[in-house]
């Protein structure tokens, strides 16, 4: 009896693990593995050592990828985390018409990617909405190279992401805030907290455990930017490919009938350390923290 | 120890299975030499490349009908891809083994799937290729770093035709039966157009390529073929007036994002008055859009025409061989050439015996067949631009550069010793 046990929780696992093998493992692994080839798409590839890895530091749009992937995710995680809590406070009361307002601002997240993208595109042409309001206000006399200017049409790309992100991450806020004790707020209240006051000593500690995990998330989700500036920027990621992200440099490597996959791989093993690095930084506050 | 021991074996075991991943491509199937003389039978897949449609679909189900009477007991299945991501169609398809026994391919996708051995080599196959082709179609399917192989039968020409927008044209001063014939002519014509208009009409609407590099007297490679060498005085020249061009506000000024959206989409929307196409475009025209057609007025392209090419091949590994072969002639042979040319004028037939037909030279007074008589005479010493060595990721390096050169960022002399830089190193991956 007592041996039947010890192998039902692994039988009960094993679905996921064998998942976990075959679509998370085996290709993390095989891509490793191809990092130290020179295969392309279509003709095989034989074992170069480190070649693709010191290729990748004559890379001409390396340093900009790196730096325009990490700075998508500094000022990502800050805006992304703290915003959504605000948001979430709001739409916590039960005011009239407040189920409307939770759904408008989730509204974005439902829709793609792309089609968000597309319609930021639409506003910010230099013949584009916001310009044309701009120049018609009188603001500004030629319009504003939103998409034609490396850091504008970057920022451009983290207003829409933090945009689109609002509403995921307030919903998360949500569930968390409905567990802060209200006694604790009371008591603070009684105390002569205010509301600021009440917001870092009570709020912010309650979902601290959420912010980390959305701080994670936000984290990981921002080193793999690519939708956003690919098309805002066009597919050679801006003008002169200096709004191009690690993702987009990976999947220009990768595609066509003449993609350098074991380059790509190469590009893909970096991206990786990269973002387990700040992943590990953000556990490792939120351990402190606990 | 016993850990250290089991990840090396899976460490084994995971390099063992990516090799097999990794897969690769043999030479030996496309040398192979085909026996013709045995009685043809079987089946065979035939794919072409966005050609299903109300005008082409009865052309393909007769040929395929004819070929099939012809030889009783084999059937022709046929596929259409459709326009977008045909490169990427056709790569699965080779990874995957399911590369059609017949398809059409054009010279740079067939150049990928010739490297990896998966095109038969025609010239060892078809005894009269030389005499029944035209030479720069073969050209185009012939690959100095892959030998002397020919991996294709050239099946159509097609090469660019200027037209231009007659009524805006003369709104703003200028007169569409003159249009300009150089680059430097248009130049002068885009800064007519966009003073007259205050700057809403644009007569120029695309950045440069490849094309225009070869147009400025520039050789692409080094006279050995093995390395690009396009960084010249002249192609700099030619990428300084674009500049200039474009600080003017001659060009719109999204032609280097995301949202530009091609000189001919801008041409049918009438923000530009001039484009380039094939041969057949005031006939797509008059489908789309009827209002405009009229006011199109077709003119040879500008400096030396560029040359597309398609042809038909066929899979190194079909397991029917005598069939696909025999199909692939079948369908590029003149007559069927021709009948499927007169459903595109402005376009040519790969067979010699018709590319030279001289009812391809004489118009029938419609803008149309003037067109269709420009696209023939350009033809006659248009040249394919694109050497088969050049890559999606150098043309990505090449006009990436073209945009901080002509935003300013670098100088053109910079920005091309750059993208010839990057296009070598890319070779020589």
């Amino acid at each position: 009896m007592r041996s039947h046990r010890s192998y039902t929780p692994w039988l009960l696992v094993a679905p996921a693990l064998l998942w976990l093998a075959v679509f998370n493992l085996w290709p993390a692994l095989n891509t490793s593995v191809l990092s130290f080839t020179n295969v392309h798409t279509l003709s095989g590839g034989s074992f170069i050592g480190l070649r693709n890895y010191s290729l990748m530091w004559q890379d001409p749009h390396l340093r900009d990828a790196i730096l325009n992937t990490l700075v998508f995710m500094a000022v990502c995680v800050p805006l992304l985390t703290f915003l959504p809590l605000l948001l979430a406070l709001l739409v916590q009361r039960t005011l009239p018409f407040m189920g409307f307002f939770r759904t408008v601002f989730y509204f974005p997240v439902i829709a793609s990617a792309v089609v968000v993208a597309m319609i930021w595109q639409w506003l910010l042409d230099d013949r584009g909405l916001v310009n044309g309001l701009a120049q018609q206000a009188g603001w500004i006399h030629s319009a504003l190279p939103f998409l034609t200017d490396r850091w504008l049409l970057l920022f451009s790309a983290i207003a829409l992401t933090v945009w689109k992100g609002l509403g995921y991450y307030m919903v998360l806020y949500l569930s968390a805030l409905g567990n802060v004790r209200r006694e604790l707020h009371e008591a603070a209240a009684v105390d002569g907290a205010g509301t600021v006051r009440r917001f870092w000593s009570v709020t912010v500690p309650g979902v601290r455990g959420t912010m980390a995990l959305v701080a994670m998330l936000i984290a990981v989700n921002a080193m793999r930017v690519f939708a956003e500036l690919y098309v805002l920027g066009g597919r050679t990621g801006g003008i002169g490919g200096q709004d191009v992200s690690l993702v987009m440099l990976i999947q220009q490597a990768a595609s066509g009938a003449d993609g350098r996959l074991g380059y790509a791989s190469a590009l893909s093993v970096l991206l990786f350390f990269l973002t387990v690095g700040p992943l590990l930084l953000l556990a490792r506050w939120n351990r402190r923290e606990d | 120890m016993p850990r250290i021991r089991t990840l090396l074996a899976l460490a084994t075991a995971v390099a063992a299975l990516a090799g097999c991943g990794v897969g690769g491509g043999s030479g030996e199937a496309a040398k192979q030499t085909v026996a013709t003389d045995s009685p043809l039978k079987g089946e065979i897949s035939f794919q072409t490349w966005s050609l299903k449609n109300d005008k082409f679909t009865p052309y393909f189900t007769a040929l395929i009908k004819d070929f099939e009477n012809q030889h009783p007991g084999t059937t022709v299945n046929w596929t259409d891809q459709p326009g977008d991501g045909y490169a990427d169609k056709v790569t699965s398809q080779v990874t995957s083994g399911s590369l059609p026994d017949v398809v059409n391919l054009p010279p740079d996708i067939a150049h990928a799937v010739a490297k990896a051995g998966g095109l038969l080599d025609l010239g060892r196959n078809v005894p009269t290729l030389n005499q029944d082709y035209v030479h720069s179609g073969l050209k185009a399917y012939t690959y100095a770093d892959l030998g002397t192989a020919t991996y294709a039968l050239p099946w159509y020409l097609g090469t660019d035709v200027s037209f231009w927008n007659k009524a805006m044209m003369q709104r703003d001063g200028l007169d569409a039966a003159k249009p300009p014939k150089t680059f430097d002519e248009l130049v002068a014509a885009a800064k007519v157009m966009h003073d007259r208009s205050g700057g809403k009409d644009y007569l120029m609407s695309r950045p440069p390529g490849l094309g225009d590099i070869v147009n400025s007297g520039t050789q692409l490679m080094t006279p050995d073929g093995k390395k690009f060498a396009f960084n010249t005085g002249g192609a700099a020249a030619m990428l300084d007036k674009y500049t200039a061009a474009y600080k003017a506000g001659y060009l719109p000024s999204n032609v280097l994002t995301s949202t530009y959206e091609g000189n001919s989409a801008l041409f049918v929307k009438q923000q530009v008055a001039w484009t380039t196409a094939g041969g057949n475009y005031i006939q797509s025209v008059q489908q789309s859009d009827p209002s405009l057609a009229p006011q199109i007025v077709p003119s040879p392209a500008l400096d030396t025409a560029p040359l597309y090419v398609q042809g038909i091949s066929v899979a190194a590994k079909s397991k029917n061989l005598p069939l696909a072969l025999a199909f692939a002639q079948f369908a590029t042979d003149n007559a069927n050439q021709v009948a499927f040319i007169k459903l595109a004028p402005g376009y040519l037939p790969g067979t010699t015996a018709a590319a030279g037909d001289p009812a391809y030279s004489k118009s029938d007074g419609t803008p149309q067949g003037d067109a269709s008589v420009y696209a023939y005479q350009d033809m006659q010493n248009a040249v394919n631009f694109t050497p088969p060595l050049w890559t999606d990721a150098m043309n990505t390096a090449l006009n990436q550069q073209i945009a901080l050169a002509m935003t300013g960022k670098e100088s053109s002399r910079q920005a091309l010793d750059n993208a010839v830089n990057q296009a070598n190193q890319l070779l020589a991956q």
